[in-house]
C-alpha cells in the first residue's frame, strides 16, 4: 500500500507518526493530517479465514426495537421537562418584528426567546437564529417552552407577528435575472468576486470541470445528443423529526439529539454558546433515520439548550411534521443541459453537462457533475455546475446528493444514444467501461463494474422485448452507478477488556439504523478472537467515546470498522502476551478463538474470562484508529440495476415490477444488512423516480405538502420484487477490511433504470422526474400529436 | 376516566382533546407508539384496541381521542409478549431482519398482529392491503413481507393448524 509518509515532526521525537493523507467525502476531497497507526493489520484478503466477519448475524438491536424498548430522543423524559415549539414564518422575505408578552401570559408557558433574548448571535445552515430579516418561509423566529407541548404551542399562536413581505426568489432563473433581489442578505461576504454577476450566484463563479477539448470531441462524434433534464426536490422524511432534549448542571449540557454526527454538534453547540467543547456532552443511542438531514445543530437544538439554561429546567424540542418537511434539508431540484457526442461502435467522444441548481437559503456544492466524471470513459468532459442561492429552505447532502440527479440525467441520455445508435443500451454502457478514475487519472483499487453487468443479465433476461398488449405498457430499462466511498481517518476505537473476559469496544459513530453497531461487533469479535455476544458496541456519546467521524458519505464501514479492527486486535496482543505469562508458554504459539487462547497443540487453555480473572483489576485496553488511505487511487463503489415496469397508457400510473440490483462494495460484513441497504436504497429511488417532489407556493413561496399525505413517500403496496446480489469481493488496496461504503450507492440508479423501461415501453422520454401520471399522459400526447 | 392498557386497568386524569397517543407517552410513560406525522398518515403511532370481536384492531393513536376508547381494552408493544418471551411476529421480525432505524418497527409489528389474528395464513396482496397504512422510510418493506409469511407459519404450527 503506498502511503504518503511526510512526517509533521521530527523524526523520534514522538512515539505516533502523523502524515498528510487525503479523504473524499461525498465527491470532495478534504486534506487531513492523520496518525499512521504503529501497527496496521495486514488487510483481510480474499484467503483470509474469517469466522464472524461475513456472517448474516443478527441485527444486535433488533430484540430491543421489535419490542419498543429503543430510546429515540422524544422518547426520553427528565424531572421537570419542558416542552419547547417554534414559531416559524409564513413569509418567504422581508422584514418581522414580534410582539412576545402574549404568549408569556399564556398559561403553562415558562419562558419565550426570540432574537432579543439571544446573548449571542447563532449561525445556523440557513442564516441567523430568531433573525428578524426573513429569507425563506419556515424560518424559525421565536421558541417558547411550557408545561406541556400544547401549551408551547398555544404560547406560538399567541405571539402577535407583524410581516413586511418583500419580493422573494423562488428558482434558479429568478435568482440570476437581472435585477433580482438579494438572497442572503445578512451574508457578509459578497457572493461574488465579480459584481456583474449575479448576487445571487453562490461560491463566486460556476465549479467548472473539464479534461480533453469537449468541441473538439462533438466535431468527432458520428452521432450527438442534447437533452435537457429537470429532477425534483427531494425531502428526506425520516420517519423520526429532528429533536433535541438539552439539560444543564452547573456549567455543563447535556444534549439528547437525534443526529449523524455527534461530534459535529457538539462543536457547533459549544461555539454557539460561547462555551467549551469539554463542557457539552451530545447523545444520541437510537435514531430514526437520518439520510443525510441529521448532521447539524439546528434551531430545535439551539432552542432546547438556550430554553434551557434561562429556565433551569431540561427541555424537549421536536420538530413537528410540517417543520420536518420544510426546514431540515432537502436534495435540491436540476436543471442539466446534456450533450453527449459517440463514433458509431459506441465509443464516446465527449459528455457535456451545464447544471444549475437551486440551493436555498444555504448549502453546499453537492451538484451533478460526478456522475459525468467518473462513470464512463471518454477523453473529453466538461461539465459546468452553476449554484444560486434562492429563497427556500437550505439543501442538505441526502443519500448520495449530487449522483442521483447526475445519473438521471447521465443515463437517460445515455438510453438516448443507444436508440440514436441502434445499439443495445447494455452494449453501449460496456463499450465505454471507466478502466480507470479519469476525473483524477488514477487507477481505481477496483472497479468490478462488468461483472455487475454479467451477474444482472444472468438474472434479468435483456434481450427480449416484453410484450404490451391493451392499456398496459410493458418495459424494461437498466442503468448503472459510480459513488466515490472508500471511507479514511480520522477514526478512533478503544477496545476495554472487563473482568470477566467480556468486550466494550468504544468508538464515536453513530447508528442510523443501518446497522453499524452489528457489523462492528463482528470486526470486533473476529479480531478479539471472542464471540459476538461478549462483544457491546458503545457509540453515539462523546463523552464516553473516541472522535469518530459523522455518519455521512457510506463513510462509517471503511473509516470505522479499521479503526474497530486495530483496536481489537491491540487487546487480543496484549490478551495474548498476559495468556503467555500466566500459562508460561511463548507467546508466538498462542491464538485466540471464541473467547480462548490456546497454543496449537491444545496443550495450554485459558479463556478469556479466566485470564481476567487472573489479571484482577490490571485491564486490557486496546487502541486503534483508522490509517491514512493510499494515495493515487481512485476509492469508488459501483453498481448496475435492472428494472421492469408496466405502464397504464390509459392514466399514465407507472407499476415497477422488478429491480434487479447487482452492487460492488468490496467486501461485505454482514450479507443481510446489506442487502437492507439496498433494498432501501432501491425503495428512497422508486419514491425519487414516481412521486416525490416538493411542490413550491409561486406565489407565496410556501411549500404545500409539507405532511406525508400529499408528499408521497413509497408505502408496501408501491414495493416491487427486488433481488439484490453483491459481488462481495475484498477490496485490500481501499483498507485492511477490504470493505467499501454501500449505503449511497443503491438509491442511484433507481430512478434512470425505471425511466428507461418507462421509454422502452411507451417509445417516448420523459426528461423530467417524477414520472407522474401527469407526466407521462402529457408524454403520450406529445408522442401521438 | 378508565383506560386498560396492556391488561391494566388505569384511572387517569386525561383532558378532553388529548389523543391516546399522548396519554399512553406522556401520562403512562409508554413511548413505543411514536408521533411522527401527527395525522395517521403514517401509522408509527398504531396501537391495537379489541374489537366487538375480541380480535385486535390497529388504530392510529394520533387521531384518537383518549375519551373515545373509555372502557376498551388498548394493547402498546409493552404489552404484546406479556413477559412470555417475544410475541412469533416480534421473532419473526428479528429474524428475517425487518427492522433498520427502528423507528416504525412497534406499529409494523402491532399491524401485522391485527392482520394474522384475522387472517392467519395472509397472501402478498392481503399484507400489502393491510400493511399499507404503516409506512417505512427505510425500505425494511421486502423483509416485513416476509416476516410475516414467516410467523403466520409459526402461529399456525402453534395453533396445530
Amino acid at each position: 500500500m503506498a502511503i504518503d509518509t511526510r512526517d509533521t515532526r521530527e523524526p523520534g521525537t514522538f512515539p505516533r507518526r502523523f502524515v498528510t493523507t487525503t479523504v473524499e467525502v461525498e465527491g470532495r476531497e478534504e486534506t487531513k493530517v492523520v496518525e499512521l497507526p504503529e501497527h496496521e493489520p495486514a488487510p483481510w484478503d480474499e484467503d483470509a479465514d474469517l469466522r464472524i466477519v461475513g456472517q448474516r448475524a443478527t441485527r444486535v438491536d433488533a430484540p430491543e426495537k421489535v419490542a419498543g424498548r429503543a430510546r429515540y430522543t422524544a422518547d426520553l423524559t427528565r424531572p421537570g421537562l419542558l416542552h419547547a415549539a417554534i414559531l416559524r414564518s409564513s413569509i418567504a422575505r422581508g422584514r418581522v418584528s414580534l410582539d412576545l408578552a402574549p404568549a408569556r401570559a399564556v398559561p403553562g408557558v415558562v419562558d419565550v426567546i426570540g432574537s432579543a433574548e439571544l446573548e449571542r448571535r447563532i449561525r445556523l445552515a440557513g442564516g441567523m437564529l430568531f433573525d428578524t430579516t426573513i429569507a425563506y418561509a419556515g424560518q424559525p423566529l421565536a421558541a417558547v417552552c411550557a408545561d406541556t407541548a400544547d401549551a408551547a404551542w398555544r404560547g406560538v399562536e399567541a405571539i402577535v407577528v407583524r410581516y413586511e413581505p418583500e419580493p422573494f426568489v423562488g428558482s434558479f432563473d429568478a435568482a440570476v435575472a437581472e435585477g433580482a433581489p438579494t438572497v442572503r442578505r445578512s451574508s457578509r461576504k459578497p457572493a461574488s468576486d465579480d459584481p456583474a454577476k449575479s448576487p445571487n450566484l453562490a461560491f463566486g463563479s460556476p465549479d467548472v470541470v473539464e479534461r480533453g477539448d469537449v468541441t473538439r470531441g462533438l466535431a468527432e462524434a458520428d452521432v450527438v445528443v442534447r437533452r435537457v433534464y429537470r429532477t425534483p426536490v427531494q425531502i428526506h422524511t425520516a420517519l423520526e423529526p429532528h429533536g433535541t432534549v438539552a439539560e444543564w448542571d452547573g456549567d455543563r449540557l447535556t444534549i439528547w439529539e437525534s443526529t449523524q454526527a455527534i461530534f459535529r454538534v457538539r462543536e457547533q453547540v459549544a461555539l454557539g454558546l460561547g462555551i467549551s467543547q469539554s463542557s457539552v456532552r451530545v447523545i444520541k443511542e437510537h435514531m430514526g433515520g437520518g439520510f443525510g438531514a441529521k448532521t447539524s445543530a439546528g434551531a430545535h437544538t439551539f432552542a432546547a439548550a438556550i430554553l434551557a439554561r434561562r429556565t433551569g429546567r431540561p427541555v424537549r424540542c421536536v420538530n413537528d411534521r410540517e417543520a420536518e418537511q420544510t426546514d431540515t434539508g432537502n436534495r435540491p431540484a436540476t436543471t442539466q443541459r446534456v450533450t453527449l457526442g459517440a463514433r458509431r461502435g459506441g465509443r464516446l467522444t465527449a459528455i457535456v453537462c451545464e447544471a444549475d441548481v437551486p440551493l436555498g437559503i444555504g448549502g453546499w456544492e453537492g451538484g451533478p457533475a460526478g456522475m459525468f466524471q467518473e462513470m464512463y470513459s471518454c477523453p473529453n468532459v466538461r461539465t459546468v455546475e452553476s449554484f444560486a442561492w434562492v429563497n427556500t429552505p437550505a439543501m442538505m447532502a441526502f443519500r448520495a446528493p449530487g449522483h442521483v440527479e447526475g445519473a438521471f440525467a447521465l443515463e437517460s441520455a445515455m438510453d438516448a444514444l443507444a436508440r440514436e445508435l441502434g445499439m443495445d443500451p447494455l452494449e453501449l454502457r460496456r463499450v465505454n467501461f471507466a478502466e480507470r478514475d479519469e476525473k483524477k487519472d488514477r487507477p481505481f483499487s477496483s472497479n468490478r463494474l462488468r461483472e455487475c453487468y454479467d451477474r444482472g443479465l444472468a438474472k434479468f433476461d435483456w434481450s427480449a422485448q416484453l410484450p404490451s398488449s391493451g392499456r398496459w405498457r410493458r418495459g424494461k430499462g437498466m442503468a448503472a452507478q459510480v459513488w466515490p466511498t472508500g471511507g479514511g481517518p480520522p477514526a478512533y476505537a478503544i477496545v476495554k477488556i472487563n473482568g470477566d473476559g467480556s468486550a466494550d469496544v468504544l468508538t464515536g459513530t453513530q447508528d442510523l439504523g443501518t446497522g453499524s453497531r452489528t457489523i462492528l461487533a463482528q470486526i470486533a469479535a473476529e479480531s478479539l478472537g471472542t464471540r459476538l455476544e461478549d462483544v457491546r458496541i458503545v457509540l453515539g456519546d462523546t463523552e464516553r467515546t473516541p472522535y469518530t467521524g459523522p455518519s455521512w458519505g457510506s463513510m462509517t464501514t471503511a473509516s470505522v470498522g479499521p479503526a474497530v479492527r486495530a483496536a481489537a486486535e491491540d487487546a487480543r496482543r496484549q490478551l495474548l502476551e498476559a495468556a503467555s505469562e500466566v500459562l508460561d508458554v511463548d507467546v508466538s504459539r498462542l491464538s485466540a478463538r471464541d473467547g480462548v487462547i490456546a497454543t496449537e497443540d491444545g496443550s495450554a487453555t485459558i479463556t478469556f474470562r479466566s485470564l481476567c480473572d487472573r489479571l484482577g483489576d490490571v485491564m486490557i485496553l486496546g487502541r486503534g484508529a483508522r490509517g491514512p488511505n493510499p494515495t493515487g487511487v481512485g476509492l469508488a463503489s459501483f453498481g448496475a440495476q435492472f428494472a421492469e415496469v408496466e405502464v397504464d397508457a390509459e392514466t399514465g400510473v407507472v407499476r415497477v415490477v422488478r429491480i434487479v440490483a447487482v452492487h460492488d462494495a468490496g467486501r461485505i460484513i454482514n450479507p443481510t444488512l446489506a442487502e437492507a441497504q439496498v433494498e432501501g436504497g432501491i425503495i428512497q429511488g422508486l419514491g425519487y423516480g414516481l412521486f416525490e417532489e416538493r411542490v413550491l407556493d409561486a406565489a407565496t413561496g410556501r411549500m404545500l405538502n409539507a405532511n406525508m399525505h400529499d408528499y408521497k413517500i413509497p408505502t408496501m403496496g408501491d414495493v416491487p420484487r427486488i433481488e439484490v446480489e453483491l459481488l462481495d469481493v475484498p477490496d485490500a488496496t481501499a483498507n485492511h477490511t477490504g470493505a467499501r461504503g454501500l449505503a449511497e450507492p443503491p438509491i442511484i440508479p433507481t430512478a434512470p433504470a425505471i425511466a428507461n423501461a418507462v421509454a422502452n415501453a411507451l417509445g417516448v422520454e420523459i426528461v423530467e422526474l417524477p414520472l407522474t401520471p401527469w407526466r407521462v399522459l402529457d408524454a403520450l400526447r406529445r408522442r401521438d400529436a | 376516566m378508565r383506560l386498560t392498557v396492556n391488561g391494566r386497568i388505569c384511572q387517569l386524569d386525561v383532558a378532553p382533546d388529548a389523543t391516546l397517543l399522548s396519554v399512553l407517552r406522556d401520562q403512562l410513560h409508554l413511548t413505543s407508539a411514536k408521533p411522527s406525522c401527527e395525522r395517521g398518515e403514517c401509522g408509527a403511532c398504531t396501537v391495537l384496541v379489541a374489537d366487538s370481536d375480541g380480535k385486535p384492531a390497529p388504530v392510529y393513536s394520533c387521531l384518537a381521542l383518549a375519551h373515545a376508547y373509555e372502557d376498551d381494552s388498548v394493547t402498546t408493544i409493552e404489552g404484546l409478549s406479556n413477559g412470555s418471551g417475544p410475541h412469533p411476529v416480534q421473532a419473526a421480525f428479528v429474524a428475517h431482519d425487518a427492522v433498520q432505524c427502528g423507528f416504525c418497527t412497534p406499529g409494523q409489528v402491532l399491524a401485522a398482529v391485527a392482520l394474522l389474528a384475522r387472517d392467519p395464513d395472509p397472501s402478498d396482496e392481503a399484507i400489502v392491503q393491510a400493511m399499507s397504512g404503516n409506512l417505512c422510510r427505510c425500505g425494511t418493506y421486502p423483509k416485513i413481507v416476509r416476516a410475516i409469511h414467516s410467523a403466520a407459519a409459526a402461529m399456525r404450527g402453534a395453533n396445530g393448524d
